[in-house]
């Protein structure tokens, strides 16, 4: 134990100290600030301006009716709607506001003088609903912004409304009653444990937020600890640190160090982006309160852990069986791909909570992490009911955990006796069994 | 009490057998040489003496007890593929192996200090490995090896690499060390340097100990058939003569090994008449020509 603690924190105070791991501790934040504030600003500046059309209709009633359409679909969706939506227009996110001209001459030579207007910019688009097209159910919108698909949909959405609202007028239906007709209906799942069931919204961003940041983790660090071992090999020193300490102690001492640097750097972000934004989340706070319980974080917290420390010692494995970086990418993608699998799992488990798969899923120790977490944080009812399950699944990694430690000490300590050479899976076989 | 005790130890890879039946014991501050051409199982002998591979039959006794890794800490280890942590400080590095070898940071730290300034190197203690040369990388792995003063030193290929003014000072701590007591275990293909060390040795080759004892006894069982000669003039007394078995031509001077059974005094005299001679002298084989003779032989 005493070799792994001096292993670990040579490991440790090694990268720690290095310049890689300041540069990275402090450009990654930047970068995160650069991606999600610096696109908000600048998008905030070009969207606040007034697009200017044209409605073509064969006649003066259709081409108000769209025009009314648009103009309160827009009102609408600026100020009503989803929550996601409101807390966006708040932040000016685009949406470019129309003022919308109404014009009945739907000859050719109306159309090519539009077009042309278009191309010079002095006007920004028209829609060509001519009764032809409204009875083809397809109206050409002509405009620069072709891609703009959140200002297409909105149009599409007003004209589909005004046609739908014409033709219940048409049957002699009043104002109010069209309004009410066309009231659109939510449908609320309500859980049977009533105001405790978990909040699916938030479950669902809790489990997200797991799988981003043990990926994440995984991604930069767990082939962090791929590379030292690589560098023990590359290097030579193995021989001499095998006189003095067993090839596990050295893998557990180089997980738990490198290990340690990953939590370090997450633990320093994580403070940060809490300083910087302890505004907006005691504002949150009350959205956040049935969502994060501090049951929940332990259990974040237990199969994090778990979870990083297991990829960890599979790419310990990867470095112990390879000979240089450019082998060891090669082999990079079998220890995501486990992980991919838990996300195709949890997308299921959303769908059918009780299934074999989430109860196989849960248990499988690649797997465990993410989808046992995801169970646990959608358990309706007492934890207690999947007690087993839970402590089953912890007992599974952490033996998992141990076991990986030790096949890759003996694949480490015979790969070395015999490096230059690329072993195939008989070798490695047969190098597990060497004594 | 014998450090280090091999009874009939084998191991294999495979089809291919590393070491095979061997068996040598060392005793308290003997100094001893592991002696054998390259492929020829040194290297594995010694991964099975330091607990790094296990033998697949046989019997290791370190300090007197059947091996365990506790023992380690009071063994040396130079390996013949020298490696350390490139980026580390060497003062870090050589902290870092003590506490290995259960050594408090605070008293490696001052026995890596003093070995420094021993070995010309203390000047370099704050700089990193990847900054040294190979020379001096070899002398930090020298000290790495020393550092927790053990019992039982190692040493796989120590001169290689070395200028002759680094191995004469190598040379001069491995003798102050043999004064001390320690026993020390040279594995090496280079006799010439061992040869004026070592009190007894091992020559494998192909896995087998082919020959092994007390160097002098080994010596002497080869008789004094060998002669040096120095001189000026013709060589060709060497062409087609009874009196040589063979000989190694070195220009101005040769070293001749007798024919069986001819005297010496009849080649003086033949060389003598023909060439001035400054220097003739009678002389034990060198280990290197036994070396080459023994395993010529097992080979053929």
């Amino acid at each position: 134990m005493h070799n792994v603690f001096i292993i670990a924190k040579r490991e440790y105070l090694e990268r720690v100290r290095s310049r890689s791991f300041v540069i990275m501790t402090l450009f990654i934040p930047m970068l995160m600030f650069g991606v999600t504030v610096v696109p908000t600003l600048l998008a905030n500046r070009g969207t606040n301006e007034t697009k200017h059309m044209v409605v073509v209709a064969g006649d003066r009633e259709t081409a108000e009716m769209i025009r009314s359409r648009i103009e309160q679909q827009q009102d609408q969706e600026k100020s009503g709607g989803e929550p996601e939506i409101k807390i966006k227009t708040k932040q000016g996110l685009p949406q470019a506001h129309f003022t919308v001209e109404v014009s009945t001459d739907t000859t050719a030579t109306q159309r090519a003088a539009l077009t042309q207007k278009v191309k010079d910019k002095t006007l920004d688009g028209f829609l060509w609903a001519t009764p032809d097209a409204i009875k083809a159910r397809k109206l050409d919108f002509v405009t620069r912004d072709v891609s703009s698909f959140i200002e297409n949909g909105l149009l599409g959405r007003s004209v589909s409304d005004a046609l739908r609202r014409s033709a219940l007028k048409s049957k002699g239906l009043k104002e109010d009653e069209i309004d009410s007709a066309l009231q659109p209906v939510e449908v609320q799942p309500q859980s049977p444990m009533g105001k405790d069931a978990p909040n699916p919204q938030v479950m669902f961003f809790a489990t997200l937020g797991m799988v981003m940041v043990l990926y994440m983790t995984v991604l930069l660090y767990g082939v962090n600890v791929m590379r030292s071992i690589l560098e023990e090999k590359t290097s030579r020193i193995m021989e001499v640190m095998l006189s003095i300490a067993s090839a596990k102690q050295m893998m557990a001492g180089k997980i738990l160090g490198v290990g340690a640097v990953g939590l370090s750097q997450v633990a320093i972000w994580v403070g940060t982006a809490l300083v910087f934004s302890a505004g907006p989340l005691a504002a949150g706070a009350d959205l956040l309160k049935g969502v994060l319980s501090i049951k929940l974080l332990i259990f974040f917290a237990i199969y994090f852990l778990l979870g990083y420390v297991l990829y960890s010692t599979l790419c310990a494995a990867v470095g112990s069986m390879v000979n240089s970086e450019q082998e060891a990418q090669q082999l990079q993608f079998l220890i995501m791909m486990p992980m991919i699998l838990s996300i195709v799992v949890i997308m299921q488990i959303f769908q059918h909570p009780n299934s074999q798969l989430a109860f196989w899923g849960s248990l499988f120790p690649l797997t465990a992490p993410l989808v046992m977490f995801t169970r646990i944080a959608m358990q309706q009812g007492p934890l207690w009911d999947i007690g087993w399950q839970i402590a089953l699944s912890i007992g599974l990694m952490v033996a998992t955990i141990y076991g990986m430690i030790w096949l890759c000490g003996r694949i480490y300590r015979v790969g070395i006796l015999m490096y230059g050479k690329k072993p195939n899976l008989p070798e490695i076989m047969k190098w597990i069994k060497y004594a | 009490m014998q450090t280090i005790e091999l009874s009939n130890v084998r191991k294999s890879y495979d089809q291919f057998v590393a070491v095979n039946n061997l068996s040598f014991s060392i005793p308290q501050g003997g100094v001893f040489g592991l002696l054998g051409p390259n492929g020829a199982g040194k290297t594995s002998t010694i991964r099975m003496m330091i607990g790094i591979t296990a033998p697949d039959s046989g019997q290791i006794n370190l300090f007197g007890r059947p091996f365990e890794r506790k023992s380690l800490n009071k063994v040396g280890y130079l390996p013949e593929e020298r490696g350390l942590y490139k980026k580390m400080k060497i003062i870090e590095q050589l902290i870092f192996l003590g506490e290995l070898h259960g050594m408090t940071a605070a008293n490696a730290r001052q026995q890596a200090t003093l070995w420094c300034k021993r070995l010309e190197i203390d000047a370099w203690l704050q700089k990193k490995v990847e900054e040294l040369s190979k020379g001096m990388q070899q002398k930090i792995q020298f000290i790495a090896a020393l550092l927790h003063d053990p019992d039982f030193i190692i040493m796989d290929e120590p001169f290689f690499g070395l200028d002759p003014v680094n191995a004469a000072l190598l040379k001069d701590v491995m003798l102050d060390l043999k004064k001390q007591g320690k026993t020390i275990l040279f594995s090496t293909h280079r006799m010439d340097q061992v040869e004026k060390l070592c009190d007894s040795i091992c020559l494998i080759n192909k896995g087998n100990a082919v020959l092994q004892g007390d160097l002098k006894t080994i010596k002497s069982g080869y008789g004094k058939c060998n002669v040096q000669i120095e001189y000026e003039g013709n060589g060709d007394f060497l062409e087609k003569n009874p009196l040589v078995g063979a000989y190694n031509n070195y220009g101005n001077y040769v070293e001749v090994r007798l024919a069986p059974g001819a005297d010496a005094q009849q080649l003086l005299q033949m060389v003598a008449s023909r060439s001035r001679v400054n220097k003739f002298e009678l002389m034990e084989p060198s280990l290197e020509e036994i070396f080459i003779n023994t395993v010529g032989k097992t080979n053929a």
